[in-house]
C-alpha cells in the first residue's frame, strides 16, 4: 500500500474506479481518483459525478441513493447497497459500477 | 446414428467431439426464447452445430427496423410471424434437426409447459421480467440458462446451473428501467456465439462454463472482461436450492 502526505499530514489514498455499459458513455471507462481518509464508497462515486450531472442521477435516485438496479463491486465482490455507506474506500480498492444491459 | 449427410456435414466438428459429442447433441431440446437479435445467431448457430430439437418462441412480426441485427429474417419477411420465418431459415440451414417454432408471448401460465422437457434454455429476451420467469423455470426444471443481453456496442452474459452457481436474481436482483436500447448488430452477434458456445460445452460436458462470472463485452473498446459472482444466500428465486448435481 501506498500513501501520500499532503502538507496537512492527512493520508491521500489512490483508488480505481470503474464504470460500464451507459455509465461508461457519461463517465468514462476508469478513473484513477485520489481520495481523503474514511471516505464511503457512495461518497466516492458522488464526488466523481457531482460535475456531470445525467451520469449523476443514471447512478443515484432523487434521495442520492444507488438506484436499486445499480451493481457496484468492490474488489471483485458484491457490496450490498443497502449497506453501501458502510463501505470504507482504502488505498488500492478496485470499484466497478455498471448497470445490467436489457436488450436482445 | 447418423446419415450419410449427417456425418459430411458434421465432419469438421466431430474432429473435435466425435461421435459421442455429436451424438449429444442430437439428442438434445434445446428452448431458445425470443428470434430476435440475440435468438437470431443463437439459433442459426445451433442449427447448423447439429442440436436435434430446437424450440423458438417468439410473439413479434417481422418489422424493417429489426432487419439490422436480426439475422433470421429478410426484407421479405417483412410482416411476416418471426417463428415463420424463423422455422424457414432454420429448416433449410440445416433439415436435420427438429425444429419447433411457437408463435405466443412467454408468460407465467404457459411458460413450463413451453420449455418442455427442453435440456437448457436460451434467455433472447429484451426484457428482464420475462427473463427472471425464465429464470424460475429453470430452477424449478433444474436445467442450465444461458443468459445474454446487449445495449449499443455493449453485452453481457453468463451461464446459470440451477442450485449450483449465482442464478439470474442473484446477480441482477432489480431491473433496471425498461427502455428502446440502440443496437448495432454485431453486438448480438458477438453475445448469442458467447451463448451458443456455452450450450454447446454444457451439452458436451466439456470445458469450462460461463458459470459464476459475468462475461462483459465493449465492443468500442475491444475489450472483454469479467466479474466474479456467487450465489446470494438470500436470493428471492434460488436461495430454497441446495446443491443439487448437474442434470447433464
Amino acid at each position: 500500500m501506498q500513501f501520500h502526505e499532503r502538507n496537512t499530514g492527512e493520508q491521500i489514498m489512490n483508488v480505481k474506479v470503474r464504470f460500464f455499459a451507459r455509465f461508461r458513455e457519461l463517465l468514462g471507462t476508469e478513473l484513477i481518483v485520489e481520495v481523503a481518509e474514511r471516505m464511503t464508497l457512495p461518497d466516492l462515486i458522488k464526488q466523481i459525478t457531482q460535475k456531470n450531472i445525467e451520469g449523476h442521477q443514471a447512478i443515484f435516485d432523487e434521495h442520492g441513493h444507488f438506484r436499486e438496479y445499480v451493481i457496484v463491486m468492490r474488489n471483485a465482490r458484491r457490496v450490498d447497497l443497502a449497506d453501501a455507506e458502510k463501505n470504507i474506500v482504502a488505498d488500492g480498492d478496485d470499484i466497478a459500477v455498471f448497470p445490467p444491459v436489457a436488450g436482445g | 446414428m447418423f446419415s450419410e449427410r449427417e456425418r459430411e456435414r458434421y465432419k469438421r466438428q466431430m474432429m473435435l467431439f466425435g461421435d459421442e459429442g455429436q451424438e449429444r447433441l442430437k439428442k438434445a431440446h434445446i428452448f431458445i426464447a425470443g428470434a430476435g437479435g440475440l435468438g437470431s445467431p443463437v439459433s442459426l448457430y445451433l442449427a447448423v452445430a447439429g442440436i436435434g430439437t430446437l424450440t423458438v418462441v417468439d410473439r413479434d412480426v417481422v418489422d424493417q427496423s429489426n432487419l439490422n441485427r436480426q439475422i433470421l429474417h429478410n426484407d421479405c419477411d417483412i410482416g411476416r410471424k418471426k417463428t415463420e420465418s424463423a422455422e424457414e431459415k432454420l429448416r433449410a440451414i440445416n433439415p436435420d434437426i427438429k425444429i419447433r417454432a411457437i408463435d405466443t408471448t412467454i408468460e407465467e401460465k404457459n411458460a413450463s409447459g413451453l420449455v418442455g422437457k427442453a435440456d437448457g434454455i436460451v434467455d433472447a429476451m429484451d426484457n428482464y421480467p420475462t427473463r427472471y420467469l425464465l429464470n424460475d423455470i429453470a430452477i424449478r426444471k433444474k436445467i442450465p440458462l444461458f443468459h445474454g443481453a446487449i445495449c449499443g456496442f455493449y453485452g453481457q452474459a453468463t451461464t446459470v446451473i440451477p442450485g449450483k452457481t449465482a442464478c439470474l436474481a442473484c446477480i441482477f436482483p432489480k431491473a433496471p428501467p425498461k427502455e428502446v436500447f440502440p443496437v448495432v448488430g454485431v453486438t448480438p452477434g458477438i453475445i448469442g456465439m458467447v451463448q451458443a458456445t456455452e450450450v454447446l460445452k454444457y451439452l458436451l460436458k466439456s470445458g469450462e462454463l460461463l458459470t459464476n462470472r459475468l462475461f462483459i463485452w465493449d465492443g468500442m473498446q475491444a475489450h472483454a472482461e469479467e466479474i466474479c459472482m456467487e450465489r446470494n444466500p438470500c436470493c428471492t428465486a434460488c436461495s430454497s436450492m441446495s446443491e443439487i448435481p448437474e442434470n447433464k
